[in-house]
Protein backbone atom coordinates (compact mmCIF):
# COMPACT_ATOMS: atom_id res chain seq x y z
CA UNK A 1 0.00 0.00 0.00
CA UNK A 2 3.19 2.15 0.36
CA UNK A 3 6.51 2.20 -1.24
CA UNK A 4 9.17 0.34 -0.04
CA UNK A 5 11.31 2.90 2.21
CA UNK A 6 8.44 5.09 3.11
CA UNK A 7 6.89 4.59 6.81
CA UNK A 8 3.35 5.65 8.62
CA UNK A 9 3.63 7.17 11.77
CA UNK A 10 0.96 6.45 14.53
CA UNK A 11 0.37 7.29 17.81
CA UNK A 12 2.83 7.69 19.90
CA UNK A 13 5.33 7.78 17.35
CA UNK A 14 4.07 10.19 15.43
CA UNK A 15 3.55 12.37 18.74
CA UNK A 16 7.24 12.38 19.02
CA UNK A 17 8.41 13.07 16.12
CA UNK A 18 6.18 15.81 16.11
CA UNK A 19 7.81 16.83 19.55
CA UNK A 20 11.07 16.02 18.29
CA UNK A 21 10.77 18.70 15.76
CA UNK A 22 8.95 21.31 17.54
CA UNK A 23 11.85 20.89 20.18
CA UNK A 24 14.75 21.48 17.53
CA UNK A 25 12.89 23.83 15.84
CA UNK A 26 12.40 26.21 19.26
CA UNK A 27 16.14 26.00 19.92
CA UNK A 28 17.16 27.18 16.65
CA UNK A 29 14.61 30.13 16.65
CA UNK A 30 15.92 31.07 20.22
CA UNK A 31 19.06 31.18 18.48
CA UNK A 32 18.06 33.39 15.52
CA UNK A 33 17.25 31.20 13.33
CA UNK A 34 14.40 31.96 10.90
CA UNK A 35 12.72 29.65 9.61
CA UNK A 36 12.44 29.16 5.69
CA UNK A 37 10.03 27.25 3.36
CA UNK A 38 11.18 25.48 0.50
CA UNK A 39 8.92 23.58 -2.30
CA UNK A 40 8.80 19.82 -2.44
CA UNK A 41 9.25 19.88 -6.38
CA UNK A 42 12.73 20.99 -7.92
CA UNK A 43 13.92 21.89 -11.30
CA UNK A 44 15.68 19.01 -12.47
CA UNK A 45 19.36 20.14 -12.02
CA UNK A 46 22.20 17.67 -13.54
CA UNK A 47 25.10 20.05 -11.22
CA UNK A 48 22.57 18.86 -8.56
CA UNK A 49 25.01 17.16 -5.78
CA UNK A 50 22.23 14.04 -5.72
CA UNK A 51 21.13 15.04 -9.37
CA UNK A 52 21.79 11.10 -9.51
CA UNK A 53 19.53 9.64 -6.63
CA UNK A 54 16.72 12.18 -6.47
CA UNK A 55 13.26 11.02 -7.60
CA UNK A 56 12.54 12.59 -10.82
CA UNK A 57 9.05 13.31 -13.01
CA UNK A 58 8.13 14.99 -15.92
CA UNK A 59 6.43 18.34 -15.93
CA UNK A 60 3.49 18.55 -18.27
CA UNK A 61 5.56 21.16 -20.57
CA UNK A 62 7.59 17.79 -20.67
CA UNK A 63 10.63 19.46 -18.13
CA UNK A 64 12.25 17.09 -15.75
CA UNK A 65 11.23 18.18 -12.47
CA UNK A 66 12.98 16.64 -8.99
CA UNK A 67 11.41 15.83 -5.67
CA UNK A 68 13.52 17.50 -3.17
CA UNK A 69 16.85 15.54 -2.23
CA UNK A 70 18.59 18.28 0.35
CA UNK A 71 17.72 21.79 1.55
CA UNK A 72 20.95 23.60 1.04
CA UNK A 73 21.63 23.70 -2.91
CA UNK A 74 17.80 25.02 -3.18
CA UNK A 75 18.40 27.37 -0.76
CA UNK A 76 21.16 29.21 -1.27
CA UNK A 77 20.09 29.28 -5.07
CA UNK A 78 16.94 31.07 -4.02
CA UNK A 79 18.05 33.37 -1.74
CA UNK A 80 21.45 34.50 -4.03
CA UNK A 81 19.66 37.33 -5.71
CA UNK A 82 17.75 38.93 -2.48
CA UNK A 83 20.54 39.23 -0.12
CA UNK A 84 23.28 41.48 0.34
CA UNK A 85 26.29 41.66 2.70
CA UNK A 86 25.89 40.76 6.29
CA UNK A 87 25.03 37.48 8.49
CA UNK A 88 21.67 35.81 7.77
CA UNK A 89 20.08 32.62 9.99
CA UNK A 90 17.64 29.95 8.48
CA UNK A 91 16.66 26.89 9.64
CA UNK A 92 14.23 24.49 7.44
CA UNK A 93 12.47 21.31 8.24
CA UNK A 94 10.59 18.93 5.95
CA UNK A 95 10.90 15.37 3.89
CA UNK A 96 13.29 14.89 1.66
CA UNK A 97 13.33 12.22 -0.76
CA UNK A 98 16.01 9.55 -2.42
CA UNK A 99 15.44 7.20 -4.77
CA UNK A 100 17.70 4.62 -4.39
CA UNK A 101 18.84 4.28 -0.58
CA UNK A 102 17.66 1.11 1.01
CA UNK A 103 14.99 0.71 3.03
CA UNK A 104 17.04 -0.56 6.36
CA UNK A 105 17.51 0.62 9.41
CA UNK A 106 17.36 4.14 9.89
CA UNK A 107 17.87 4.34 6.15
CA UNK A 108 14.50 5.26 3.98
CA UNK A 109 13.56 7.16 1.05
CA UNK A 110 11.23 9.38 2.38
CA UNK A 111 12.70 10.80 5.16
CA UNK A 112 12.70 14.30 7.27
CA UNK A 113 15.47 16.63 8.17
CA UNK A 114 15.47 19.63 10.50
CA UNK A 115 18.77 21.86 9.72
CA UNK A 116 20.25 25.21 9.75
CA UNK A 117 22.38 27.74 7.73
CA UNK A 118 24.63 30.19 9.27
CA UNK A 119 25.57 32.47 5.77
CA UNK A 120 27.51 35.71 5.73
CA UNK A 121 29.80 34.35 8.40
CA UNK A 122 33.16 32.19 8.67
CA UNK A 123 35.74 31.62 10.80
CA UNK A 124 36.32 30.17 14.32
CA UNK A 125 33.73 32.33 16.10
CA UNK A 126 31.24 30.90 13.25
CA UNK A 127 32.03 27.43 13.47
CA UNK A 128 32.00 27.39 17.23
CA UNK A 129 28.43 28.77 16.84
CA UNK A 130 27.50 25.95 14.42
CA UNK A 131 29.32 23.50 16.59
CA UNK A 132 27.63 24.55 19.70
CA UNK A 133 24.22 24.32 17.95
CA UNK A 134 24.63 20.67 17.15
CA UNK A 135 24.93 20.26 20.86
CA UNK A 136 22.83 21.60 21.91
CA UNK A 137 20.35 20.37 19.81
CA UNK A 138 21.19 16.68 21.12
CA UNK A 139 20.53 18.23 24.55
CA UNK A 140 17.65 19.63 23.79
CA UNK A 141 16.43 16.21 23.00
CA UNK A 142 18.43 13.89 25.72
CA UNK A 143 20.43 12.40 23.56
CA UNK A 144 23.51 11.21 24.33
CA UNK A 145 25.90 12.16 21.46
CA UNK A 146 29.38 12.29 20.88
CA UNK A 147 30.26 15.42 18.01
CA UNK A 148 32.67 14.08 15.58
CA UNK A 149 34.77 17.33 13.91
CA UNK A 150 36.96 16.29 10.51
CA UNK A 151 39.01 18.40 8.26
CA UNK A 152 38.44 17.37 4.80
CA UNK A 153 40.20 20.61 4.06
CA UNK A 154 43.54 19.42 5.30
CA UNK A 155 43.23 16.54 3.64
CA UNK A 156 42.32 18.19 0.06
CA UNK A 157 45.05 20.99 0.68
CA UNK A 158 47.36 17.51 1.39
CA UNK A 159 46.43 15.70 -1.32
CA UNK A 160 46.40 19.06 -3.96
CA UNK A 161 50.08 20.03 -2.62
CA UNK A 162 51.18 16.14 -3.16
CA UNK A 163 52.03 16.86 -6.87
CA UNK A 164 50.12 13.60 -7.96
CA UNK A 165 48.24 13.16 -10.96
CA UNK A 166 44.62 14.40 -10.19
CA UNK A 167 43.05 10.63 -11.16
CA UNK A 168 45.17 9.44 -7.92
CA UNK A 169 44.21 11.84 -5.65
CA UNK A 170 41.34 10.63 -6.15
CA UNK A 171 42.14 7.40 -5.70
CA UNK A 172 44.07 8.29 -2.58
CA UNK A 173 41.36 10.55 -1.08
CA UNK A 174 39.06 7.38 -1.67
CA UNK A 175 42.09 4.95 0.29
CA UNK A 176 42.11 7.66 3.33
CA UNK A 177 38.34 7.92 3.54
CA UNK A 178 38.30 4.08 4.65
CA UNK A 179 41.24 4.43 6.37
CA UNK A 180 42.83 1.83 3.95
CA UNK A 181 46.21 1.88 4.85
CA UNK A 182 47.84 -0.85 3.01
CA UNK A 183 45.98 0.37 -0.82
CA UNK A 184 47.22 3.93 0.18
CA UNK A 185 50.94 2.56 0.78
CA UNK A 186 50.68 0.55 -2.94
CA UNK A 187 49.24 3.68 -4.51
CA UNK A 188 52.53 6.10 -3.30
CA UNK A 189 54.69 3.19 -3.99
CA UNK A 190 53.61 3.36 -7.65
CA UNK A 191 54.32 7.36 -8.10
CA UNK A 192 57.52 9.99 -7.61
CA UNK A 193 55.85 11.32 -4.17
CA UNK A 194 58.68 12.63 -1.72
CA UNK A 195 58.80 11.22 1.90
CA UNK A 196 57.35 14.56 3.45
CA UNK A 197 53.93 14.09 1.23
CA UNK A 198 54.16 10.27 1.75
CA UNK A 199 54.73 10.45 4.93
CA UNK A 200 51.33 13.14 5.61
CA UNK A 201 49.64 11.19 3.72
CA UNK A 202 49.93 7.83 5.26
CA UNK A 203 49.64 9.47 8.66
CA UNK A 204 45.84 11.05 7.39
CA UNK A 205 43.70 7.74 8.49
CA UNK A 206 45.50 7.13 12.04
CA UNK A 207 44.62 10.91 12.91
CA UNK A 208 41.54 10.12 15.22
CA UNK A 209 40.47 10.68 18.51
CA UNK A 210 41.18 13.34 20.85
CA UNK A 211 42.80 16.50 21.65
CA UNK A 212 46.20 14.44 20.96
CA UNK A 213 45.33 13.98 17.71
CA UNK A 214 45.91 18.11 16.90
CA UNK A 215 49.38 18.09 18.62
CA UNK A 216 49.94 14.94 15.80
CA UNK A 217 49.01 16.42 13.06
CA UNK A 218 51.06 19.64 13.52
CA UNK A 219 54.13 17.81 13.89
CA UNK A 220 53.60 16.58 10.48
CA UNK A 221 54.99 18.35 7.38
CA UNK A 222 52.20 19.68 6.49
CA UNK A 223 51.28 22.31 3.42
CA UNK A 224 51.11 25.98 4.71
CA UNK A 225 47.47 26.01 3.95
CA UNK A 226 46.54 22.96 5.62
CA UNK A 227 48.22 24.43 8.51
CA UNK A 228 46.39 26.88 8.23
CA UNK A 229 43.11 24.98 8.43
CA UNK A 230 44.47 23.00 11.38
CA UNK A 231 45.06 26.48 13.22
CA UNK A 232 41.69 27.62 12.48
CA UNK A 233 40.02 24.48 13.95
CA UNK A 234 42.73 24.57 17.07
CA UNK A 235 40.49 28.04 17.32
CA UNK A 236 36.94 26.81 17.05
CA UNK A 237 37.88 23.98 19.92
CA UNK A 238 38.81 26.53 22.29
CA UNK A 239 35.93 28.75 21.48
CA UNK A 240 33.67 25.85 21.79
CA UNK A 241 34.82 24.76 25.20
CA UNK A 242 33.39 21.25 24.81
CA UNK A 243 35.67 17.83 24.23
CA UNK A 244 34.90 16.83 20.77
CA UNK A 245 36.14 13.39 19.07
CA UNK A 246 38.38 14.59 16.05
CA UNK A 247 39.26 12.30 12.60
CA UNK A 248 41.45 14.58 10.95
CA UNK A 249 41.38 11.79 8.44
CA UNK A 250 37.57 12.59 7.18
CA UNK A 251 38.39 13.15 3.81
CA UNK A 252 34.61 12.97 2.40
CA UNK A 253 33.89 15.38 -0.09
CA UNK A 254 36.71 17.64 -0.12
CA UNK A 255 36.24 19.65 -3.24
CA UNK A 256 33.21 20.72 -1.41
CA UNK A 257 33.66 21.39 2.38
CA UNK A 258 35.95 24.13 2.56
CA UNK A 259 36.96 23.70 6.29
CA UNK A 260 35.11 21.55 9.05
CA UNK A 261 32.95 18.86 8.48
CA UNK A 262 31.01 17.06 11.31
CA UNK A 263 28.82 14.05 12.58
CA UNK A 264 27.45 12.83 15.89
CA UNK A 265 27.35 9.40 17.21
CA UNK A 266 25.18 8.05 20.21
CA UNK A 267 26.45 4.82 21.21
CA UNK A 268 24.39 1.75 20.11
CA UNK A 269 23.13 3.15 17.14
CA UNK A 270 25.05 2.60 13.86
CA UNK A 271 24.23 5.47 11.17
CA UNK A 272 25.18 9.49 12.53
CA UNK A 273 22.28 11.43 13.56
CA UNK A 274 23.27 14.69 12.66
CA UNK A 275 25.49 15.92 9.80
CA UNK A 276 26.79 19.60 8.10
CA UNK A 277 30.12 21.34 7.76
CA UNK A 278 31.52 24.17 6.37
CA UNK A 279 31.17 25.17 2.92
CA UNK A 280 32.39 28.49 1.75
CA UNK A 281 32.60 29.68 -2.03
CA UNK A 282 30.45 26.22 -3.11
CA UNK A 283 27.51 27.67 -2.84
CA UNK A 284 27.68 31.13 -1.09
CA UNK A 285 30.78 32.78 -0.13
CA UNK A 286 31.08 32.25 3.59
CA UNK A 287 28.50 29.54 5.03
CA UNK A 288 28.35 26.51 7.03
CA UNK A 289 25.13 24.55 8.59
CA UNK A 290 24.35 20.82 9.53
CA UNK A 291 21.01 18.80 9.43
CA UNK A 292 19.34 16.11 12.03
CA UNK A 293 17.97 13.04 10.63
CA UNK A 294 14.63 13.26 12.47
CA UNK A 295 13.74 9.64 11.76
CA UNK A 296 17.18 7.99 12.97
CA UNK A 297 16.66 10.34 16.08
CA UNK A 298 13.42 8.52 16.76
CA UNK A 299 15.38 5.03 16.15
CA UNK A 300 17.77 6.28 18.51
CA UNK A 301 15.23 7.58 21.56
CA UNK A 302 13.41 4.50 20.97
CA UNK A 303 9.68 6.09 21.55
CA UNK A 304 7.64 4.89 24.68
CA UNK A 305 5.23 1.98 23.44
CA UNK A 306 2.34 3.48 24.92
CA UNK A 307 -0.05 6.00 24.16
CA UNK A 308 -0.48 9.21 26.31
CA UNK A 309 -3.45 9.69 28.44
CA UNK A 310 -4.97 12.92 28.58
CA UNK A 311 -5.60 14.84 32.32
CA UNK A 312 -9.07 15.59 32.04
CA UNK A 313 -11.92 13.29 31.12
CA UNK A 314 -15.00 15.32 29.82
CA UNK A 315 -18.56 14.33 30.28
CA UNK A 316 -20.17 17.22 28.03
CA UNK A 317 -19.13 19.22 25.13
CA UNK A 318 -19.05 22.15 27.70
CA UNK A 319 -16.19 20.52 30.01
CA UNK A 320 -14.45 20.22 26.70
CA UNK A 321 -15.07 23.56 25.76
CA UNK A 322 -14.29 25.12 28.80
CA UNK A 323 -10.60 23.13 29.88
CA UNK A 324 -9.09 22.45 26.65
CA UNK A 325 -7.27 25.44 27.13
CA UNK A 326 -5.74 24.71 29.66
CA UNK A 327 -5.28 20.87 29.86
CA UNK A 328 -4.83 17.77 27.77
CA UNK A 329 -8.82 16.69 27.71
CA UNK A 330 -10.43 14.09 25.71
CA UNK A 331 -14.49 13.74 25.45
CA UNK A 332 -15.94 10.14 26.62
CA UNK A 333 -18.73 8.18 25.14
CA UNK A 334 -19.57 5.35 26.71
CA UNK A 335 -21.03 3.97 29.90
CA UNK A 336 -18.80 4.33 32.62
CA UNK A 337 -16.60 7.04 32.87
CA UNK A 338 -14.91 6.34 35.58
CA UNK A 339 -14.17 2.80 34.95
CA UNK A 340 -12.46 4.19 31.81
CA UNK A 341 -10.19 7.00 33.71
CA UNK A 342 -9.06 4.94 36.20
CA UNK A 343 -8.04 1.92 33.59
CA UNK A 344 -6.33 4.50 31.53
CA UNK A 345 -5.34 7.04 34.34
CA UNK A 346 -6.77 9.53 33.65
CA UNK A 347 -6.36 11.92 36.82
CA UNK A 348 -9.45 13.94 36.50
CA UNK A 349 -13.40 14.08 35.23
CA UNK A 350 -15.31 16.92 34.51
CA UNK A 351 -18.72 18.44 33.71
CA UNK A 352 -20.13 22.06 32.51
CA UNK A 353 -17.74 23.88 34.68
CA UNK A 354 -17.03 21.52 37.46
CA UNK A 355 -14.09 19.80 38.31
CA UNK A 356 -13.17 16.95 40.22
CA UNK A 357 -10.20 14.13 41.14
CA UNK A 358 -11.02 10.79 39.94
CA UNK A 359 -11.01 8.56 43.01
CA UNK B 1 18.35 -7.54 22.78
CA UNK B 2 21.88 -8.59 24.65
CA UNK B 3 24.64 -6.42 25.09
CA UNK B 4 28.28 -7.16 24.20
CA UNK B 5 31.57 -5.21 24.65
CA UNK B 6 32.23 -5.84 20.62
CA UNK B 7 30.44 -8.19 18.42
CA UNK B 8 32.90 -9.48 15.90
CA UNK B 9 31.02 -10.90 12.26
CA UNK B 10 33.02 -13.39 10.57
CA UNK B 11 31.89 -15.77 7.98
CA UNK B 12 31.31 -18.67 8.24
CA UNK B 13 33.95 -21.83 7.03
CA UNK B 14 37.38 -21.48 6.04
CA UNK B 15 37.89 -18.00 7.05
CA UNK B 16 36.38 -18.21 10.31
CA UNK B 17 38.96 -20.34 11.68
CA UNK B 18 41.85 -18.30 10.06
CA UNK B 19 40.51 -14.95 11.58
CA UNK B 20 39.69 -16.61 14.64
CA UNK B 21 43.39 -17.42 14.83
CA UNK B 22 44.49 -13.63 13.70
CA UNK B 23 42.21 -11.76 16.14
CA UNK B 24 43.30 -14.28 19.03
CA UNK B 25 46.80 -13.76 18.22
CA UNK B 26 46.31 -10.31 18.34
CA UNK B 27 45.52 -10.13 21.91
CA UNK B 28 41.13 -10.44 21.62
CA UNK B 29 39.44 -12.20 24.12
CA UNK B 30 37.19 -14.47 22.07
CA UNK B 31 34.91 -16.79 23.31
CA UNK B 32 35.82 -20.26 22.57
CA UNK B 33 33.22 -22.17 19.97
CA UNK B 34 31.94 -24.55 21.93
CA UNK B 35 28.78 -25.31 19.93
CA UNK B 36 29.32 -26.11 16.03
CA UNK B 37 25.68 -25.46 15.53
CA UNK B 38 25.51 -21.80 17.14
CA UNK B 39 25.79 -18.96 15.23
CA UNK B 40 26.76 -16.71 17.72
CA UNK B 41 29.14 -17.09 20.24
CA UNK B 42 29.93 -15.07 23.41
CA UNK B 43 28.88 -14.16 26.74
CA UNK B 44 27.10 -11.19 27.69
CA UNK B 45 29.20 -8.81 28.37
CA UNK B 46 32.31 -9.90 26.72
CA UNK B 47 33.19 -10.35 22.86
CA UNK B 48 30.08 -11.87 20.91
CA UNK B 49 30.84 -13.50 17.34
CA UNK B 50 28.69 -13.78 14.92
CA UNK B 51 28.74 -16.63 11.98
CA UNK B 52 27.40 -15.35 8.59
CA UNK B 53 26.84 -15.59 4.81
CA UNK B 54 30.51 -13.72 3.53
CA UNK B 55 27.54 -11.57 1.83
CA UNK B 56 26.32 -10.36 5.23
CA UNK B 57 29.55 -9.47 6.95
CA UNK B 58 29.50 -5.61 5.80
CA UNK B 59 26.18 -5.38 6.05
CA UNK B 60 26.13 -6.02 10.12
CA UNK B 61 29.18 -3.67 10.25
CA UNK B 62 27.72 -1.02 7.80
CA UNK B 63 24.52 -0.86 10.36
CA UNK B 64 26.79 -1.29 13.28
CA UNK B 65 25.11 -4.48 14.54
CA UNK B 66 28.77 -5.91 14.86
CA UNK B 67 31.24 -3.85 14.91
CA UNK B 68 34.31 -5.77 13.55
CA UNK B 69 34.06 -7.70 10.84
CA UNK B 70 36.41 -9.85 9.01
CA UNK B 71 35.74 -10.48 5.35
CA UNK B 72 37.37 -11.15 1.44
CA UNK B 73 38.08 -7.85 -0.32
CA UNK B 74 35.71 -9.62 -3.30
CA UNK B 75 32.97 -9.44 -1.31
CA UNK B 76 33.49 -5.58 -0.52
CA UNK B 77 33.98 -4.76 -3.56
CA UNK B 78 30.47 -5.94 -4.73
CA UNK B 79 29.05 -4.91 -1.66
CA UNK B 80 29.23 -0.83 -2.20
CA UNK B 81 29.03 -0.56 1.84
CA UNK B 82 30.73 2.70 3.37
CA UNK B 83 33.52 1.30 5.90
CA UNK B 84 36.88 1.32 7.14
CA UNK B 85 39.18 -1.34 6.15
CA UNK B 86 41.83 -0.74 7.99
CA UNK B 87 43.93 -3.57 7.65
CA UNK B 88 44.83 -6.33 5.06
CA UNK B 89 44.79 -9.36 7.05
CA UNK B 90 46.52 -11.46 4.33
CA UNK B 91 44.95 -14.47 4.43
CA UNK B 92 41.99 -16.26 1.98
CA UNK B 93 43.99 -15.34 -1.11
CA UNK B 94 41.86 -15.29 -4.38
CA UNK B 95 41.34 -13.43 -7.63
CA UNK B 96 37.90 -12.30 -9.40
CA UNK B 97 38.37 -13.73 -12.81
CA UNK B 98 36.56 -13.43 -16.20
CA UNK B 99 35.80 -17.17 -17.15
CA UNK B 100 35.09 -18.57 -20.93
CA UNK B 101 34.91 -21.49 -23.17
CA UNK B 102 38.15 -22.38 -24.29
CA UNK B 103 38.58 -20.49 -27.70
CA UNK B 104 35.46 -17.80 -27.55
CA UNK B 105 36.19 -14.79 -28.50
CA UNK B 106 32.93 -13.61 -29.18
CA UNK B 107 30.82 -10.65 -28.11
CA UNK B 108 30.47 -10.92 -24.78
CA UNK B 109 26.14 -10.46 -24.26
CA UNK B 110 25.20 -12.11 -20.91
CA UNK B 111 27.42 -12.58 -18.54
CA UNK B 112 26.28 -14.87 -14.94
CA UNK B 113 27.99 -14.04 -11.62
CA UNK B 114 28.15 -13.93 -7.78
CA UNK B 115 28.93 -10.25 -7.63
CA UNK B 116 26.64 -8.04 -9.73
CA UNK B 117 27.53 -4.60 -8.74
CA UNK B 118 31.05 -5.35 -9.27
CA UNK B 119 30.39 -6.45 -13.18
CA UNK B 120 28.21 -4.36 -13.80
CA UNK B 121 30.92 -1.02 -12.76
CA UNK B 122 33.48 -3.48 -14.75
CA UNK B 123 30.90 -3.30 -18.28
CA UNK B 124 30.60 0.63 -17.32
CA UNK B 125 34.05 1.11 -17.78
CA UNK B 126 35.16 -1.18 -20.07
CA UNK B 127 31.62 -0.18 -22.67
CA UNK B 128 30.64 -3.46 -22.77
CA UNK B 129 26.97 -3.67 -23.07
CA UNK B 130 25.71 -7.04 -21.73
CA UNK B 131 23.20 -8.46 -19.34
CA UNK B 132 24.14 -9.48 -15.98
CA UNK B 133 22.61 -12.90 -14.30
CA UNK B 134 23.08 -12.91 -10.59
CA UNK B 135 23.53 -16.46 -9.04
CA UNK B 136 24.61 -18.04 -6.31
CA UNK B 137 26.68 -21.39 -6.28
CA UNK B 138 28.65 -23.34 -9.18
CA UNK B 139 29.05 -20.32 -11.62
CA UNK B 140 30.92 -22.16 -13.98
CA UNK B 141 27.73 -24.33 -15.05
CA UNK B 142 26.45 -21.02 -16.83
CA UNK B 143 29.39 -21.22 -19.39
CA UNK B 144 29.60 -24.88 -19.22
CA UNK B 145 25.93 -25.10 -20.47
CA UNK B 146 25.35 -21.80 -22.54
CA UNK B 147 23.64 -19.65 -19.80
CA UNK B 148 26.05 -17.13 -20.36
CA UNK B 149 29.27 -16.28 -22.56
CA UNK B 150 30.77 -15.43 -20.02
CA UNK B 151 31.34 -15.60 -16.15
CA UNK B 152 33.06 -13.52 -13.43
CA UNK B 153 34.05 -15.78 -10.35
CA UNK B 154 35.83 -15.99 -7.82
CA UNK B 155 39.13 -18.42 -8.53
CA UNK B 156 41.15 -20.05 -5.68
CA UNK B 157 43.69 -22.54 -7.56
CA UNK B 158 41.79 -22.81 -10.91
CA UNK B 159 40.94 -26.27 -10.18
CA UNK B 160 37.49 -26.44 -10.68
CA UNK B 161 37.79 -24.32 -13.76
CA UNK B 162 40.19 -26.90 -15.50
CA UNK B 163 37.49 -29.65 -14.44
CA UNK B 164 34.73 -27.34 -16.01
CA UNK B 165 36.41 -27.26 -19.27
CA UNK B 166 36.59 -23.28 -18.69
CA UNK B 167 39.49 -20.79 -19.27
CA UNK B 168 40.70 -18.25 -17.55
CA UNK B 169 40.70 -15.37 -19.61
CA UNK B 170 41.55 -12.33 -17.04
CA UNK B 171 41.78 -11.37 -13.63
CA UNK B 172 40.18 -8.58 -13.06
CA UNK B 173 40.74 -8.22 -9.18
CA UNK B 174 43.07 -10.05 -6.98
CA UNK B 175 41.57 -10.73 -3.12
CA UNK B 176 42.33 -11.04 0.83
CA UNK B 177 40.44 -10.82 3.85
CA UNK B 178 40.41 -7.68 5.02
CA UNK B 179 39.58 -6.28 8.87
CA UNK B 180 36.33 -3.98 8.30
CA UNK B 181 34.97 -1.81 10.71
CA UNK B 182 32.07 0.52 11.43
CA UNK B 183 32.45 4.35 11.48
CA UNK B 184 30.62 5.22 14.30
CA UNK B 185 32.57 1.64 16.30
CA UNK B 186 36.25 3.04 15.15
CA UNK B 187 35.56 6.07 17.09
CA UNK B 188 33.01 5.14 20.18
CA UNK B 189 35.23 2.23 20.83
CA UNK B 190 39.19 3.47 19.80
CA UNK B 191 40.23 2.39 23.00
CA UNK B 192 39.37 -0.87 21.80
CA UNK B 193 40.13 -1.15 18.18
CA UNK B 194 42.98 1.33 17.89
CA UNK B 195 45.74 -0.69 19.69
CA UNK B 196 44.18 -4.24 17.73
CA UNK B 197 44.57 -2.37 14.57
CA UNK B 198 48.08 -1.60 14.94
CA UNK B 199 48.59 -4.89 16.15
CA UNK B 200 47.06 -6.37 13.33
CA UNK B 201 48.99 -4.26 11.17
CA UNK B 202 52.33 -4.97 12.69
CA UNK B 203 51.47 -8.68 11.96
CA UNK B 204 51.32 -8.33 8.45
CA UNK B 205 54.85 -6.82 8.77
CA UNK B 206 56.30 -9.81 10.03
CA UNK B 207 58.30 -12.65 9.20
Amino acid sequence: MIPEGTRFLLPPEARLKAEVMGRLQDLFWRHGYEPVELPALENYDPQHPLAERAFKLVDRTGEVLALRSEFTTLLAKLLRPHLGEGVYRFQYAGSLWLREADAELGRFREYTQVGLELLGATGPLADAEVLHLAFAALEALGVEGVVEVGLPSLVGEALRASGLPEEAQRAAQRAIHRKNLPELEELLSRYPVSPEVAKTLLALPDLYGEAEVLEEAKALPLPPRARQALVQLEKTLELLERPVLLDLGMARRYEYYSGIFFRAYTPGFGLPLLGGGRYDGALWPKAAGFALGVERLLEALKPPSTQEAPQVLALDLKALKRFAGEKRVELFYGEDPLAHARARGIPYLARGEEIWEVG
Amino acid sequence: MRRYLLTLALPKGRMFQEAYAALKAAGLDLPPVEDERALLHGREGGIALLELRNKDVPVYVDLGIAEVGVVGKDVLLDSGRDLYEPVDLGFGACRLSLIRRPGDTSPIRRIATKYPTFTARLLKERGWVADVVELSGNIELAAVTGLADAVVDVVQTGATLRAAGLVEVEVLAHSTARLIVNRQALKLKRSLLKPLIAKLRNRDRGP
